[in-house]
């Protein structure tokens, strides 16, 4: 059996075998990033292609299938998940820009079909890799900063945080830009109050969260935050927007790129 | 009301937690309220972070006491039956209560046969369970709270808002107001009136006298061991020995999960309960109660009494993944570190027991339809299972909750009142999703009308746009860039 | 309601059975570190203190002079004692009045809530992990004796001081011999109850004076 990782578990080593860096890799853009924020899954694949990883995109993606299991409506998770599993046949990678999705992918497909062991869910499992997480760990990537000097925030997402370490190497890839000073928001591992359908079915409580976090991110005397998460961002950014802020935050894929020297390549 | 208009068993708590949403707005809105947790909760995360220094040892810990708890869950039945033999054998009566009722109406009874009126509890949660000061009060029984915080609660006419601490909604002016209006010879405008040492004092005095004069006193449990047939309580006051050695008879009430097998499992829960709750290394008084009055001793009381309470507990005991939410030890750790219970306080649950494990437990003795809107309230961000000292899953069993909550009708019970959040439209548009995501050419169908018609995108969406603006579906979608990208690289 | 155990024992045992005795994990060994003594001692006393309780460290002979300075420095002229501290304390008779507990509890409970401001026992043992004292009341020295009276002054021997808790239960065998009631008690009374601010003497004594006694000063 697998490590699953129960939300219960806090860890400051990583908990996994990591495989050498392989020639080739499957992207999962998720369908946030699909629909709002295309260019983020763009700059991702740019930033893996310099490394010189082939990444290939299977066109019949969808979605992870965390919003209905989220609901509790597991027959209609687990339809999308198989089908998400039948588009991944290959034995590489699948690198995941966002940490809940990964996380979802990772761990909780385990206890999706934890009734189906003819599935081999555990092997799909352990090719799941959040994207800071394959840059630092598995293509241990060396960053040559670009860019000007700047102090930014960074917002690790609660499952990337939990399940996916996010915050240790999402830390790691912003430590290597020299001209990148991190400032630490306050209460920066509280939750930003987005939660998929949470925002929607207890909009007041999740309101309340992420008007918090954004009154610590604007504390800060960064110019930007960036985030590994579209769902958060979504959220924070939409907050920040809407009380007329100039500050916000940035897919790491989409800084990373920026800040080496790339993005000219956009299709 | 008399004794037979008013529900005195606890149901009250059903109707209070059916308020949640309106209870949320309410607090939310109160700048106050906002203040005192928010304060608190930092001081109780920084103390429990101090007591622990030790990653390993911590997550060491952890691991034994979930493993103890579970171990002894395992074999509840068979403890239960030998904690009961052992505290006969030791002269403690044991008795039985499958519902609050019924263990409110044995506790009175115990009362009456004593012909006593008034009386003195330590700190209970499965009494407030029960709501026994309302049971007792409705038969002209006298039942005064006696841990500081709870008394400041029963003062207000409050319920308490953590099961820790209490009157934590509170600050020291509140308290102040609270004693100048009950008690005769507390005066506002003294000094000193404010002085937390003062309030203090003024409870001690107040309720010396109280338990001097009761009859009877009544406590929790914090650990019942079977082996060795003996009752731990945890404290820092006194008034849980005072309740249990002053007056002539005690009666102890506690959930049927609180049974562990040995004494030796002890030391490793007490240690992470005392540390996880309020971050010190043992609690000033731990009080391992395993006799009456013997012969020949010459205090104590003369008949110890102990009520088990099931309430729902075999309900989540019969699901082998619910089960775990009965390994709780009550540290609070789990409320603490909740960025919902932070902002919300504790009385917007309208359950007895709030926070993250009351989302978790109420279901199982409220039914679920009543505690509806308790497994949607929380973004599973995970730091309650981060910090539980026995490793509950809260946000999987939460994930769980809201499973049985949409179940369609005719599947067996696992939880009364399973099925309560289901509407049909809701369950139709996941159907829809579902076909949408496992048809790949649907889908990019839907991705490009989105996108085409991003400019039809509304303002307004309901409470997501009371505070963020809602973004726009992109010109192009992912799957479409990448096409692109690759006919373009390919025509190089 | 007779039914009750019945019922809840049934639904329980119903649970349980055909399900596979889960093979549970070994659980860890996950215990405290072990000091020599004379780091427990220090503990001990550095705990103590940090609760507010007042270590004093003494000789035995020191005794009776010690607890009457104590009971002086507050304002106090009598002190109720467990009858094993009658002959010790002896000395001090003359400034101090010294009381036994009642024959019983019952019709002197307002005289021992009203009338007594002090008290002395002795102690079980100690444990240096949690700062604590071991009470483990007798007739002697009944349970109220270190509970109702403000002030409590309490004897522990410095080799009686064990590691931690769980060494004291096995080396000792409490499982086989636990007493009416034990109590670990680790300072003065105390609550956080009100704004997460510490107040001292809630409803246990307000002052806890340990009187330290053994070889080493």
């Amino acid at each position: 059996m697998p490590t699953t990782v129960s939300h219960s578990a806090k860890r400051h080593t990583p908990r996994r075998n990591y495989p050498p860096k392989p020639e080739r890799v499957y992207l999962f853009g998720t369908c946030l990033a699909d629909a709002l924020f295309p260019e983020s899954g763009l700059d991702a694949i740019e930033l893996l292609e310099r490394q010189g990883v082939e990444v290939l995109f299977p066109q019949g993606q969808t979605c992870c299938g965390q919003p209905a299991y989220n609901s509790g409506y597991q027959e209609e998770a687990k339809a999308v998940a198989r089908a998400q599993i039948a588009q991944f046949p290959l034995d590489i990678p699948i690198v995941v820009i966002s940490g809940s999705c990964g996380g979802m992918m990772r761990h909780h497909y385990l206890d999706l079909f934890k009734d189906e062991p003819d599935l081999a869910v555990e092997a799909f499992c352990e090719r799941i890799f959040e994207f800071t997480e394959f840059l630092s760990c598995v293509l241990k990537i060396e960053l040559r900063d670009q860019g000007v000097p700047e102090r930014v925030a960074l917002h690790t997402s609660c499952a990337a945080r939990r399940e996916m370490d996010v915050h240790i190497s999402g830390k790691a890839l912003l430590d290597q830009l020299d001209q990148v000073e991190l400032v630490e928001h306050a209460y920066a591992s509280e939750c930003c109050g987005f939660g998929g359908t949470f925002a929607v079915k207890h909009g007041d409580i999740s309101g309340a969260m992420v008007q918090d976090k954004v009154k610590h991110l604007l504390a800060t005397d960064a110019v930007r935050y960036v985030s590994a998460d579209w769902g958060c961002m979504m959220n924070i950014n939409g907050a920040l927007e809407y009380r007329g802020a100039a500050f916000r935050g940035e897919h790491i894929a989409s800084y990373l790129l920026r800040r080496t020297g790339g993005g000219e390549d956009q299709a | 009301m008399t004794a037979d208009t008013i529900a005195t068993d606890g149901s009250k708590y059903a109707a209070s937690a059916r308020q949640f949403r309106a209870n949320v707005a309410r607090d939310l809105a109160d700048p106050a309220l906002r203040e005192n947790f928010r304060g608190a909760m930092d001081y109780l995360m920084e103390k429990r972070k101090q007591a622990f220094p030790s990653e390993e040892e911590l997550e060491s810990l952890r691991r034994k006491c979930q493993l103890i708890k579970q171990r002894c869950l395992l074999k509840l039945p068979e403890l239960l039956e030998q904690l009961e033999s052992k505290l006969v054998q030791n002269g403690i009566q044991v008795h039985w209560a499958e519902t609050t009722a019924e263990a409110n109406t044995i506790i009175a009874e115990l009362i009456q046969r004593q012909n006593g009126t008034k009386v003195v509890k330590g700190k209970s949660m499965v009494s407030e369970e029960t709501a026994l000061n309302d049971h007792l009060q409705a038969r002209g029984i006298e039942c005064l709270e006696t841990d500081m915080g709870e008394y400041i609660v029963q003062l207000a006419g409050e319920h308490p808002s953590h099961i820790i601490m209490p009157a934590i909604h509170q600050n020291k002016s509140q308290v102040a107001k609270l004693f100048a209006e009950h008690l005769p010879d507390f005066s506002l405008a003294s000094e000193t009136a404010t002085d937390v040492d003062t309030l203090i004092q003024t409870g001690r005095q107040v309720l010396r006298d109280k338990f001097c004069q009761a009859d009877v006193g009544i406590t929790g449990v914090n650990f019942a061991v079977a082996e060795t047939g003996t009752l731990c309580l945890v404290e820092n006051e006194g008034n849980g020995r005072m309740t249990s050695t002053v007056p002539e008879m005690h009666i102890a009430i506690t959930g049927i999960e609180k049974v562990v097998e040995f004494l030796d499992d002890v030391p490793p829960l007490l240690s992470l309960l005392t540390r996880s709750a309020t971050g010190q290394i043992i609690s000033t008084y731990f009080n391992m109660i395993s006799h009456p009055r013997q012969p020949g001793e010459k205090d104590g009381p003369r008949e110890v009494h102990l009520v088990l309470l099931d309430n729902g507990r075999s309900q989540a005991f019969a699901d082998e993944e619910l089960r775990q939410t009965l390994q709780c030890i009550r540290c609070g750790a789990c409320m603490n570190h909740c960025p919902v219970y932070t902002r919300i306080g504790g009385h917007a649950y309208g359950t007895v027991y709030p926070g993250p494990i009351g989302k978790i437990v109420s279901p199982h003795m409220l039914g679920l339809e009543a505690t509806k809107d308790l497994p949607t309230a929380s973004s599973l961000c995970g730091a309650c299972g981060e910090v539980c000292p026995v490793k509950i899953p809260i946000p999987k069993i939460l994930l769980r909750l809201r499973q049985e909550s949409v179940k369609p009708p005719g599947e067996p019970i696992v939880v009364k009142g399973q099925g309560c959040n289901r509407k049909p439209l809701e369950a139709g548009i996941w159907q829809l999703w579902r076909w949408l995501n496992t048809s790949p050419t649907l889908y990019r169908a839907v991705m490009w009308l989105a996108s085409r018609g991003r400019w039809l995108t509304p303002k307004k969406a309901g409470a997501w746009t009371s505070v963020r603006t809602l973004p726009k579906p992109a010109r192009r979608s992912l799957h479409e860039l990448v096409k692109q990208r690759e006919k373009h690289r390919g025509n190089r | 309601m007779s039914n009750a155990k019945a019922n809840i024992l049934a639904k329980l045992k119903k649970q349980l059975q055909g399900a596979e005795r889960l093979e549970l994990s070994a659980e860890p060994v996950a215990e405290p570190e072990v000091l020599n003594q004379t780091q427990n001692v220090e503990t001990f006393v550095q705990l103590l203190s940090a609760n507010h309780a007042e270590v004093l460290c003494i000789t035995r002979d020191e005794i009776a002079a010690t607890v009457k300075t104590q009971l002086q420095k507050r304002n106090i002229d009598r002190l109720m004692c467990g009858t094993p501290w009658v002959e010790t304390l002896q000395a001090i008779e003359s400034e101090i009045t010294l009381n036994t507990f009642y024959p019983v509890i019952d019709g002197h409970k307002e005289a021992l809530f009203n009338t007594v401001p002090a008290a002395i026992t002795g102690s079980h043992c100690g444990i240096a992990a949690t700062g604590s004292i071991v009470l483990w009341p007798t007739p002697e020295e009944p349970r109220t004796l270190s509970l109702v009276p403000p002030v409590h002054i309490v004897v522990v021997e410095r080799n009686a001081i064990c590691n931690d808790l769980a060494t004291a239960m096995k080396t000792q065998a409490w499982k086989a011999q636990l007493p009416t009631n034990v109590v670990l008690v680790s300072g003065p009374s105390k609550t956080a109850d009100i704004q997460q601010t510490l107040a001292y003497g809630a409803h246990g004594p307000r002052e806890l004076v340990v009187l330290l006694i053994g070889h080493s000063k």
